[in-house]
């Protein structure tokens, strides 16, 4: 691994850093594609037999504000970092419903962060990552951890 | 407010209950697609530059493991019971790769029910989702409440 292979490393992100990932409008269209393909719910697959739902009218797949989420993190930073993946999720809350016209808008925040304890080249990351929409209601929030290759030991890498 | 098709209420959701959700492969095409889509990180869009990676190869997003699981689950029992939606999913642990052409079985335990506190007409069901590949391990597991409406008193 060569010396700033990447623009981010563990030590990039700092408790309390906040990030903004992007905004995305989703479309009826969209909300429909996704649902067809992973979540064939009434209240995710078309207008009409949605109204009569107990959420009244098409709401996006909650699945569907995480992968937009997780795409706004790859953009934000994650594709520029030196990511080693992600164990998982302790939780995820779907708040509020996402309607077709909703524009969210997407956000990270680093919760903690810590060295692993069994490999020095690596560094652990808590973030919660939410989204809002435009009636500043919080629609998403997740929080979860990240791994990340740690600076010292890329320049130590490049160094060699 | 129920689907009309809908046979399945709170009632029927039984904490103990162990049942297979289904099962399915993961094609290389469809792992970058999806990947390209959602979380174009090289390890879930490059069969070349995964190999350079950590994982070793191309491993599907454990955002897709997910959707899939969705997929089954509605394929399953939810699209046919009076669901109504749920308030969010902990403990989502992505425990092992999911690699092309891996055979991925979804499970279902039911862990908890109870009526809502707020809402005579919904119940709460709490289940632990399980997706273990064809040699038995796990790869994902997770937690999460599924609300559904009670079933309507007989006519």
């Amino acid at each position: 691994m060569a010396a700033a292979a990447f623009d981010f490393y563990w030590e990039d992100f700092p408790v309390g850093q906040e990030r903004d990932m992007g905004r995305h409008r989703f479309t009826e269209e969209e909300i429909v594609a996704f649902a067809r393909q992973y979540d064939r719910q009434r209240f995710h697959l078309d207008a009409h037999g949605a109204s009569a739902t107990l959420f009244g009218g098409l709401i996006a797949s909650g699945w569907h504000t995480c992968v937009i989420a997780m795409r706004g993190m790859c953009d934000a930073y994650l594709t520029r970092s030196a990511c080693l993946g992600s164990p998982g999720l302790d939780s995820l809350r779907w708040l509020k419903p996402v309607r077709p016209g909703d524009e969210i808008v997407f956000r990270a925040r680093v919760l903690e962060s810590r060295p692993s304890s069994s490999k020095p080249d690596v560094g652990l990351t808590k973030f919660l990552w939410d989204a809002v929409n435009s009636s500043g209601e919080q629609v998403l929030a997740m929080e979860g951890w990240q791994l990340f290759a740690r600076r010292s030991a890329a320049t130590r890498a490049g160094a060699a | 407010m129920n689907p009309p098709e809908a046979t399945l209420y709170w009632e029927d959701f039984v904490p103990g209950a162990v049942d297979e959700i289904g099962r399915y492969t993961f094609t290389q095409e469809e792992i970058i697609a999806f990947a390209t889509q959602f979380d174009p990180q090289p390890f879930h869009t490059d069969p070349e530059a995964s190999r350079g990676t950590f994982y070793g190869g191309l491993i599907a997003s454990g955002w897709h493991t997910c959707a899939i699981g969705m997929r089954l689950m509605v394929q399953a029992y939810i699209g046919r019971a009076a669901s109504a939606g749920s308030p969010g999913v902990e403990n989502i642990r992505w425990l092992g790769p999911v690699r092309p052409g891996d055979t991925i079985t979804y499970r279902r335990v039911i862990l908890e029910s109870r009526p809502s506190g707020s809402r005579p007409e919904i119940g709460l069901v709490r289940s632990r989702s399980e997706a273990l590949n064809q040699r038995g391990e796990m790869v994902m597991t997770m937690e999460g409440w599924g609300l559904f409406r009670r079933r309507p008193a007989a006519d």
